[in-house]
């Protein structure tokens, strides 16, 4: 189902961050983000003599692809320092190996002169979804009111800038980065690196949006007790539901608004149970997991992670991208209490992940209309921003205490350790 | 077989007592409207125009009509397969079917629509743009999926659970969601405080001469979508409400016009013609869901999902067979409230101008043909309309054209009656069926 992509993410970040580098992060990267806009700048003269190189050769020019390589090693670098992706302060010429978190780049190789003509064509798909995952380098051309303003930072992805945001206190309150916001910072940083990579000529290798194949060689989160299960090799889809899809889906919306209105009063009585007893009421638990279930179904159907069209109940197994959840267990008293508070960091993040999902739908929509089908990677992102989704209501709705997890990585049964941590 | 047909015949005999009750009129029944000839009304430009500007429309209208019924013939045939599409039970995928049914007749009429667009357009009577419009239908056709869901879902549960008596609780549900909708319908719509205090003192007035109590006449500002001019009455109790489209108040009417039209609305109301419009609906939704659990049982009956493409086209059909029964019932309501606004008003003379403002500014056709009539038309024709403003101004002095001469004559012709007079009516004086909408009573017919 999946070919190793060209362009590869290598990690050997150890999760260890230095408090004062944390605290100033932004002001020391003051040089960097200088020297990455001039660099930016001269990219665009280079982007187009290698386009002109490749159209006429057939295969990029060695010097200006390797210069190209650097750039987007570099860009990666450097978004990985202020994402907190990696502690290093990197260094300023995009070097390979010389950073926790790189990119492998391929040499130069033939390229289909079509798909060089219409390349920055063909990108726009990816630039839109690495917008609203991690977001590149470089400058942006604009006009408002008639004049005309030149961007010199380049526009910063949701989920980078949340799980950045989120990592900057968790950082300095423990001095390491948690493993899920590092994950899903850094399968942005991969994506985009991908997109960079197609857009200036790389490879003609059009960019990979499966999590697992871009954090390939990470260790496995621990098992979370709400899991994805179901056919992830069904990708079929009808044309025809997929063309009327955002219509189909309505009278699942009002539904769910129903429905969630009575979970939210359910979830007040559960709450006080919780609080008192130490364990959900099994009736109001089973009835918010029902909740939860249709959501991740109806959420499925629209945002295109599956095809058929959801049931109504929420019933387990009826669906190809169904939910596990937990039964009524023991919680923590505290977490229970200050569950709200506690779960704002988990909301903040999936919002970040819905505006990916949103994006990966929109495309995923064109492509279905086009093959029938879905595309492997769009879906497995698909399938990761609902399952965080999915985590995180049932947090919130008292199902269980286990936080959520970020990492697009599905958790092991045994945890995989870091190497680093191993070594 | 014969308690069969005992039930039959009370049936019938229900329905028509019912439907006579109903039909009753406060339309002298003595009434004679005499021939008006549109050439002495209207010039011949006037004429030419709204004659070819009908009959584009008109063929526009039953191009689509066509095109719904093959889309769903079609689909009746082969719609089933999508149900292997569903992971919803039954019933969900009963929806998932209905609303890919919709969906299809949605896109084979588009090409109608956005031709019928055009040609609004070009005679000025639209303001919609194409992109407007084509994403306008397609978020409309979202609201139409949320009623037909929630009617399927009424009727599949009740079909699993009743079997093959489904229809007679369905049709009480039916009529209730249908009372429901006449009632919140007026909230539903984004309308405006009537700012004129000129209008308000009439509106007033002729509440009070009406006796319906206050009534809200409320403005909707729809002149950059249309310029067509319209009112209607809407809502039930104290959802009531006179809604006049800002295309009526941009000065091209006077003051005396516009008085008719409140009149005329303000009629609607006095006359409970919303809840007899409920009541004609409840009449044809009980021999309409016997029709379609008939037609249903060829396909296992409403309870499966396979039967749904199927009730689609019937549904479709039946309501084609209905229409002209149901124009006549909206003709005659309508005519009911032009009546009232002559008597109240007493003043045929704006009532005249008035409708003969509406032709060059509606581009209907005053007199149309005698198909047209039957199936398209759910208002009286303007010169029917016309007709009896003279008929009113010509009545004779010792009634001194006073409400009590006429309020109390109740009109008893039957609608079956009017249904056959129709085939054989001329087209200057006629009175025969058409479409009504549950819930509201328009001035013209909507386009």
């Amino acid at each position: 189902m999946h070919q190793d992509h060209p362009v590869k993410l290598v990690v050997t970040d150890d999760l260890r961050r230095t408090r004062p580098r944390v605290l100033f992060t932004l002001v020391l990267a003051i040089p960097h983000f200088v020297w990455l806009f001039l660099w930016s700048v001269l990219m665009v003269v280079v982007v187009i003599a290698n386009w002109v190189a490749t159209l006429a050769t057939g295969r990029p020019a060695a010097g200006l692809h390797r210069l190209t390589c650097a750039y987007i090693r570099y860009a990666t670098h450097v978004n990985a320092y202020v994402d907190l992706v990696a502690n290093p302060y990197p260094g300023f010429s995009g070097e390979e190996g010389a950073y926790p978190i790189d990119v492998r780049l391929p040499e130069p190789a033939p390229q289909p002169r079509g798909k060089t003509f219409f390349r920055l064509f063909l990108a726009v798909p990816a630039l839109l979804m690495a917008s609203a995952l991690g977001g590149a380098g470089g400058g942006g051309y604009t006009s408002r009111h008639g004049r005309s303003r030149f961007y010199g930072a380049g526009a910063r992805g949701a989920l980078s800038v949340t799980c950045a945001f989120l990592g900057w206190f968790a950082c300095l309150a423990q001095g390491r980065m948690p493993k899920g916001l590092r994950d899903a910072s850094a399968y942005s940083l991969g994506y985009t690196a991908q997109a960079l990579a197609y857009l200036l000529l790389v490879t003609d290798r059009y960019p990979d949006a499966d999590p697992t194949a871009m954090l390939d060689g990470v260790g496995r989160p621990p098992e979370h007790t709400v899991r994805l299960v179901g056919d992830a090799d069904d990708l079929r889809f009808s044309r025809l539901t997929v063309f009327f899809r955002l219509l189909l889906v309505v009278p699942h919306l009002i539904w769910l608004v129903l429905w969630g209105v009575a979970v939210v009063v359910a979830t007040i009585v559960n709450w006080f149970a919780t609080l008192f007893r130490g364990t959900p009421a099994r009736s109001l638990h089973a009835f918010a997991s029902r909740y939860v279930r249709y959501q991740l179904h109806v959420y499925a159907f629209l945002y295109l992670a599956a095809n058929p069209f959801p049931g109504f109940d929420g019933a387990p197994g009826g669906y190809p991208l169904d939910l596990q959840l937990p039964g009524p267990a023991r919680q923590n008293r505290w977490k229970t209490g200050f569950r709200i508070v506690l779960a704002v960091p988990a909301l903040l993040v999936n919002s970040a992940l819905s505006y990916g999902l949103w994006a990966a739908a929109f495309l995923t929509w064109f492509v279905a209309l086009a093959r029938g089908s879905a595309p492997w990677g769009l879906r497995n992102f698909s399938a990761y921003a609902l399952r965080y989704q999915a985590q995180a209501n049932a947090y919130l709705l008292l199902l269980t205490d286990a936080y959520p997890h970020a990492s697009p990585l599905e958790g092991a049964e045994s945890p995989q350790h870091e190497f680093a941590e191993a070594a | 077989m014969i308690r069969r047909a005992a039930l039959l015949v009370a049936a019938g005999a229900v329905w028509g007592v019912s439907g006579w009750l109903l039909w009753r009129t406060t339309v002298p029944s003595s009434l004679e409207l005499p021939h008006v000839d549109p050439h002495r009304l209207f010039t011949a430009a006037q004429l030419h125009a709204a004659s070819s500007y009908s009959t584009v429309e008109s063929l526009l209208m039953w191009g689509g009509v066509l095109a719904q019924i093959a889309a769903l013939a079609a689909y009746a045939r082969w719609g089933a397969r999508w149900a292997r599409e569903s992971a919803a039970g039954p019933v969900g995928t009963g929806m998932l079917l209905g609303m890919l049914g919709f969906a299809l007749v949605w896109a084979a009429q588009l090409p109608l629509s956005v031709v019928g667009l055009w040609w609004q357009r070009h005679h000025g009577l639209s303001r919609i743009g194409y992109v407007t419009f084509v994403f306008g239908d397609w978020f409309a056709l979202a609201g139409r999926f949320v009623f037909l869901c929630l009617a399927l879902a009424i009727v599949m549960g009740l079909a699993r659970r009743l079997r093959r008596r489904w229809w007679i609780a369905a049709a009480p549900a039916f009529v209730g969601l249908a009372l429901l909708f006449a009632f919140v319908d007026p909230y539903l719509l984004g309308t405006h405080r009537l700012a004129d205090p000129q209008l308000q003192r009439i509106a007033g007035q002729l509440e009070r001469q009406e006796g319906v109590g206050h009534v809200p006449v409320v403005v909707d500002r729809i002149h950059d979508i249309s310029s067509l001019p319209n009112a209607e009455a809407t809502g039930i109790g104290p959802s009531r409400r006179v809604v006049l489209f800002d295309t009526l108040l941009d000065g091209r009417f006077t003051t005396g016009e516009l008085k008719i039209v409140m009149a005329h609305e303000l009629g609607h109301l006095a006359r409970n013609h919303i809840w007899k419009d409920v009541g004609w609906y409840a009449l044809f939704a009980f021999p309409g869901t016997f029709l379609l659990a008939l037609v249903a049982r060829r396909r296992g009956g409403m309870g499966e999902a396979e039967a749904i493409p199927l009730a689609l086209l019937a549904l479709v059909v039946l309501q084609l067979v209905a229409l002209p029964l149901q124009n006549a019932i909206s003709r005659h309501m309508e005519a009911e409230a032009d009546w009232r606004a002559l008597v109240t008003t007493r003043d045929p003379k704006d009532a005249i101008a008035l409708f003969r403002r509406f032709v060059p500014t509606t581009l209907e056709e005053p007199s149309p043909s005698t198909w047209d009539y039957v199936m398209e038309e759910n208002h009286p024709t303007m010169a029917q309309r016309i007709a009896m403003a003279e008929a009113y101004a010509h009545a004779p002095q010792r009634a001194a054209r006073s409400s009590n001469f006429f309020s109390y004559s109740a009109h008893t012709e039957s609608a079956a009656d009017v249904v056959v007079a129709a085939c054989s009516a001329q087209t200057d004086v006629k009175l025969c069926p058409g479409s009504s909408t549950t819930g509201r009573s328009g001035w013209t017919r909507a386009k």
